[in-house]
């Protein structure tokens, strides 16, 4: 199975993601987001969510920012992950006029492999304040009705974001979006 | 997916290795502490002491009760009264952090003072994953202070040993069920360590103690029932929480000026997130007809808690 690496930029659900990958019975575990790309031996990556606000913190989160330019396997941004990884290629990210907290409902608005098989709309759990408000270069995957960028696929290069939480039990499908996360991780091992 | 049988069985290694001599164990007669306690009990016998703690804010009938079950399991069980200094050093802090660190402080020294009698040097904790996680520290905010977390003193005279710190509660639970435990054990609701002093809003004594028991007591019995009779699956976590506010009520065409109950329930696999329980009208009205008839003096409003977490938490402190 695929080694994906979870770097934890101080959320809630950190551990949630460890715990799910470890069960779809990857080689998981969970790194601080100052570690080093060249210490970093997984073949994907998840970046957890966090309390950090993109609008008024920096646009580092660490390293996180290196992996989106060095790192070669797949990487999911998750929350504040997504955020980051929106802005790093150009987009923008800020606070949300309507926050969403708890329970919500997407509406896959474009196939990909992040929600193959999955119904077209299904509830997720969500918790953030800041949102991605634009993202060149990248397909929009899904949206809520209080947040039009649920989910977003780079154009050429593996990465992922997801403002909901798939790590989150009550979120409905978490666990099969992981494991299309893992294929796809599968499909380009590094090593 | 997660082994209980591999996880019992390296755990066992590792805490014989680990353990010189005697340890303590806080020990609730709850979920994780009870898997915590037999697990080191496995580990090294006799030389394990179960400390249980009354604290003053325990369920109705609830240290009894945990002494003798702790017993039947065939530990090495002492209850340390310690309901005044609960009590005394809750008196007036109304700030939900405060009292959580005031709460993690005295347990500690309860527990020190025992250690010390008893020549341990370790002291084990049911700690499991979302105390920490929620208790925060580097990059994570903190939500609150988990007693055996966050609120613990910076100076403690032993080595502490959390042996089930990477679990969250269902997988505790596969490991009671695997090292034998009664399933009415294993599958206990979670009840907070800092006990219904957190169920209490704003500062705490012996008078709303003995409230927000019998409220809790007369929700758990309501729902078990309701549960039993099938008319409802039971929830995850169930309880009562007294408010600081009063409200107006009319009882034999008298005006009653009393405090506000909630009811709260909810469904949960692991207390990360949780969805609110949909009871069945029959059964909240059934809850609130015995609890303003019984608290009659003291309650007269009963209310039903619909929040998710997030937004909300599972517990109100």
């Amino acid at each position: 199975m695929p080694k994906i690496y979870v770097i934890d930029n101080g959320g809630q659900w950190t551990h949630r993601i460890w715990r799910v990958l470890r069960e779809l019975e990857c080689e998981t575990k969970i790194i601080p987001n100052t570690t080093l790309l060249k210490d970093i031996d997984a073949d994907g990556l998840v970046l957890s969510g966090g309390a950090a606000r993109i609008a008024w913190e920096s646009l580092k989160l660490g390293e996180c920012t290196t992996y989106f330019k060095e790192f070669k396997g797949p990487i999911l941004g998750v929350c504040v992950g997504h955020q980051l990884m929106a802005s790093y290629y150009g987009g923008k990210a800020g606070p949300s006029e309507i926050p969403e907290f708890g329970l919500s409902k997407i509406r896959i608005i474009e196939p990909n492999d992040l929600f193959k098989g999955l119904p077209k709309e299904f509830n997720v759990w969500q918790s953030h304040n800041d949102e991605v408000k634009a993202a060149p270069g990248f397909t929009v995957l899904a949206e809520s009705d209080n947040c039009k960028i649920q989910a977003i696929k780079h154009a050429s290069k593996p990465h992922y974001g997801v403002q909901f939480h798939p790590e989150v039990n009550n979120t409905e499908n978490g666990e099969a979006i992981y494991q299309n996360f893992v294929n796809v991780v599968a499909g380009k091992k590094i090593s | 997916m997660f082994k209980p049988d591999k996880f019992i069985t390296e755990k066992i290694a590792e805490l014989q290795n680990k353990i010189k001599g005697t340890a303590i164990i806080g020990i609730s007669g709850g979920v994780d502490s009870t898997t915590a306690a037999i697990i080191v009990h496995k580990a090294i016998g006799k030389q394990l002491l179960c400390v249980l703690v009354d604290t003053g804010y325990m369920r109705k009938n609830e240290v009894r009760f945990n002494e003798q079950m702790l017993k039947d399991l065939g530990l090495n069980v002492m209850v340390a009264d310690a309901s005044d200094r609960f009590y005394s050093g809750l008196k007036d802090v109304a700030d939900p952090e405060k009292k959580r660190k005031v709460i993690g402080e005295l347990f500690i020294r309860v527990f020190e003072e025992i250690a010390v009698k008893q020549g341990a040097k370790y002291f084990i904790q049911g700690t499991i994953a979302p105390d920490w996680i929620e208790s925060g520290g580097g990059l994570r905010d903190n939500i609150k202070s988990h007693h055996n977390v966050g609120g613990l003193p910076e100076k403690i005279a032993f080595e502490i040993v959390e042996p089930l710190r990477d679990l969250y509660k269902d997988e505790v639970r596969l490991v009671g069920q695997a090292l034998g435990l009664p399933t009415a054990v294993y599958e206990r609701q979670p009840f907070p360590g800092p006990g219904l002093a957190v169920r209490i809003i704003g500062p705490t004594d012996a008078a709303k103690a003995a409230i927000v028991r019998e409220a809790c007591a007369i929700v758990e019995e309501e729902l078990e029932a309701a549960a039993k009779a099938k008319l409802m699956v039971i929830p995850w976590q169930y309880f009562a929480v007294l408010l600081p506010v009063k409200a107006v009520g009319v009882h034999g065409d008298v005006r009653a000026y009393g405090y506000v109950v909630i009811v709260r329930a909810v469904e949960s696999m692991d207390g990360m997130s949780a969805s609110y329980s949909r009871i069945p009208h029959e059964v909240l009205e059934k809850i609130s007809v015995r609890i303003t008839n019984t608290l009659k003096d003291d309650v007269s409003r009963v209310v039903f808690d619909i929040t998710h977490k997030p937004p909300g938490t599972i517990e109100y402190e």
